[in-house]
């Protein structure tokens, strides 16, 4: 399995592009798991499912020619993405839906309406070519990664990792007290919107490799288990980072070599798995630790 | 009755059914729950499918209704430990049990039943094809039987412990005096969910039982100020868009998981807009008679205080931020001469007795000294 790494290109750009993933996901979830915001990111992964296939067959309708890459893609699900949240929080503020209902309700309309398109797309007379594999955002596939994919990412990524750095004290403060950043003058109406940006492109980064069902995992299990190594933000953005592109990168190389077998349950059973050892072993923290020295 | 026929009739038993699980989750502040446990009733049901090798089988719907109830204990017994948060706990345990799943689908069974497919979409087409046989008659599909019995479980637990059940909803402490053991009550109805899942994932697959649980309860929640209004209408709404997204998806031609989550959506977001009490245009327009209510009340009290010329002073200087503008000031009190609230005299605004009540009335609406 691992002499395909060093001699065959295609495996080499999809590890390459999975461990990227994996580690902007991984450091951006962060900000999810300590705001709760897990469930929410749950529904947002699904919604993108709408403006993923509404983006495919939009580009279809104006150039003719079914494009699944990422270029056509993205806009599309950050858009459906930004769309569900914004619409929960309408509805919570406005209504007296409390949030889990209004995020269940999004679930509803958002891919209950992205399944319809998608079949809709695929059964289309005449066929729109490219259409069939779409439906691997629903459980990603690593392998049908590209070059112009990882460039799309690596762009992505990177510039959602750099407004992480520039604004890191306003991102620190907000998340753990929004009252205090509140009191100090601080923006918070635009600093939360630039974490709810940050949110849904950590998310829809993710879908090429683990699909939108399950990508609540990926951006929550590297967090989690990152949480139980440290007390400070920074070691656990780093760390989670680190899980996560190593989950992701071994998750992609098994999927790659295992015909039919579906990148993403691979990747969240590994991130599992680091997420159980973490909660078990971890020094000051962990189960074991705790019952040798408490009690 | 034709096969399209009986799958018509066995989409809107369940959907009457899983709008009843809804109803009770949704108030219980507990509808992601669901969405948890429609992930993680495959593994237990695949496992099943993988030692028996039989789809009819009845032990089926028990495993994956034990697997459903491994995942409750399982993301309890993590959040217990207080080292992750209870979302994140949810949301870990359910993922990696249909991660397990859809491994074992994807390297055994990927010719069977099981196929990605199905379990995103479900299977209604294929339900009505099993038939009960007895005494020699053919009396439909053995599925149909199946959500019927269910239906009555359910139906017939919440008629059994209705009180108990509102006292556990709207109230728990009390419960705890009455000692009706709220806790043990939970698990009996999560018990319920967990096999109500089960036995729909054959019309809705995995993923869009939490549309046919939620949508339904949540639009009848805006109009419904009762439990027993909740569970009509979300049966109502149920009913209503599972017989539209079944034609929908007819027209189409495929399969009608999506169009029925969709047209419940779509309930929902009529409702949203239109809901006579709690939608948003009444909303809308609750805050517009508000506004309204408030400015007449400010200039009635300059009026009655004899203080009018400085508010039209403060507005003319502070455009921006005033609030009321110079010309909305003057409209306004156009409108309270014309209603007979305020007259002008040379120059000089005064209050009618009219307008003296008016100001009172108001005062007492917004709950301000008089």
């Amino acid at each position: 399995m691992f002499e395909l790494l060093f001699t065959d290109y295609t495996t080499q750009i999809v590890v390459v592009g999975s461990a990227m993933i994996g580690a902007v996901t991984g450091m951006l979830g962060c900000f999810a798991y300590l705001r709760k915001q897990s469930l929410a990111g749950d529904v947002v992964s699904h919604a993108t499912l709408l403006g993923i296939v509404v983006a495919f067959w939009l580009n279809w309708l104006v150039t003719g020619s079914g494009s699944k890459s990422l270029v056509v893609i993205i806009p599309g699900a950050i858009i459906a993405g930004l769309a569900s949240l914004l619409l929960t929080r309408l509805i919570t503020t406005t209504t007296r839906i409390k949030p889990d209902a209004g995020l269940g309700v999004m679930l509803a309309i958002f891919f209950g309406s992205g399944l319809l398109m998608l079949r809709w797309v695929q059964r289309a007379q005449p066929p729109i070519s490219g259409s069939a594999g779409l439906e691997n955002y629903l459980f990603g596939m690593a392998a049908a990664m590209t070059i112009t994919d990882l460039w799309m990412i690596g762009l992505l990524g990177g510039s959602a990792l750099l407004t992480l750095l520039l604004c890191w004290t306003q991102l620190k403060v907000l998340t753990f007290d929004a009252e205090f950043a509140r009191s100090l003058g601080l923006p918070a109406h635009r600093i939360e919107t630039l974490l709810l940006a940050l949110f849904v492109v950590s998310i829809v980064i993710g879908l090429q490799i683990v699909g939108v069902i399950l990508m609540i995992a990926m951006l929550v299990a590297p967090a989690a288990a990152a949480r139980q190594w440290t007390q400070k933000l920074g070691p656990m953005v780093w760390i989670a980072g680190g899980i996560g592109s190593v989950t992701a990168a071994i998750g992609a190389l098994v999927s790659a070599n295992q015909n039919h077998l579906p990148t993403g349950p691979v990747i969240v059973l590994l991130s599992t798995i680091v997420v159980g050892g973490s909660v078990l072993f971890a020094p000051a923290r962990g189960i074991l630790w705790r019952q040798k020295h408490v009690s | 009755m034709s096969l399209e026929q009986w799958a018509l009739l066995i989409a809107l038993t369940t959907s009457v059914l899983c709008a009843l699980c809804g109803c009770l989750l949704m108030v219980k502040k507990q509808a992601m729950v669901s969405e948890g446990l429609s992930h993680a009733v495959l593994p237990g049901l695949v496992i099943a499918f993988l030692i028996l090798r039989d789809y009819s089988s009845p032990w089926l719907i028990l495993g994956a209704g034990l697997s459903g109830l491994v995942m409750i204990w399982l993301s309890s017994l993590i959040e217990k430990t207080r080292l992750v948060d209870p979302d994140a706990a949810l949301g870990l345990v359910f993922s990696a049990m249909f991660s397990f799943g859809i491994v074992i689908v994807s390297l055994n069974l990927r010719n069977t039943h099981f196929h990605a497919d199905c379990i995103i979409d479900g299977n209604l087409a294929l339900a009505p094809l099993d038939r009960l046989k007895w005494g020699g008659r053919d009396w439909g599909p053995t599925s149909f039987y199946v959500v019927l019995l269910m239906l009555t479980l359910v139906s017939g637990f919440i008629a059994l412990c209705y009180k108990e059940l509102k006292l556990m909803l709207f109230d728990e402490s009390m419960a705890w005096q009455f000692e009706l053991r709220p806790k043990l009550l939970h698990l009996a109805w999560l018990c319920l969910v967990s096999f109500t899942i089960v036995v729909a994932f054959e019309v809705a697959g995995s993923i869009l039982i939490v549309a046919l649980m939620i949508a339904p309860p949540t639009a009848a929640y805006l109009h419904a100020d009762r439990l027993s209004h909740l569970l009509a209408g979300s049966v109502l709404v149920a009913l209503v868009s599972t017989l539209g997204g079944f034609y929908w998806a007819k027209s189409l031609d495929i399969a009608p998981t999506g169009p029925i989550a969709s047209c419940a959506g779509l309930v929902f977001l009529l409702m949203l807009c239109f809901a006579p009490k709690r939608g948003l245009l009444s909303y809308w327009w609750k805050r517009q008679q508000m506004r309204q209510t408030v400015l007449q009340s400010l200039v009635l009290t300059h009026i009655a205080n004899q203080t009018l010329g400085e508010l039209m002073e403060l507005s003319r200087k502070s455009l921006e931020s005033s609030v009321i503008r110079p010309q909305q000031l003057n409209q306004l009190l156009a409108q309270l001469a014309q209603q007979g609230l305020a007259i002008n005299q040379q120059d000089q605004w005064e209050l009618t007795a009219q307008g003296q009540q008016t100001l009172t009335q108001n005062q007492q609406r917004l709950g301000l000294e008089a």
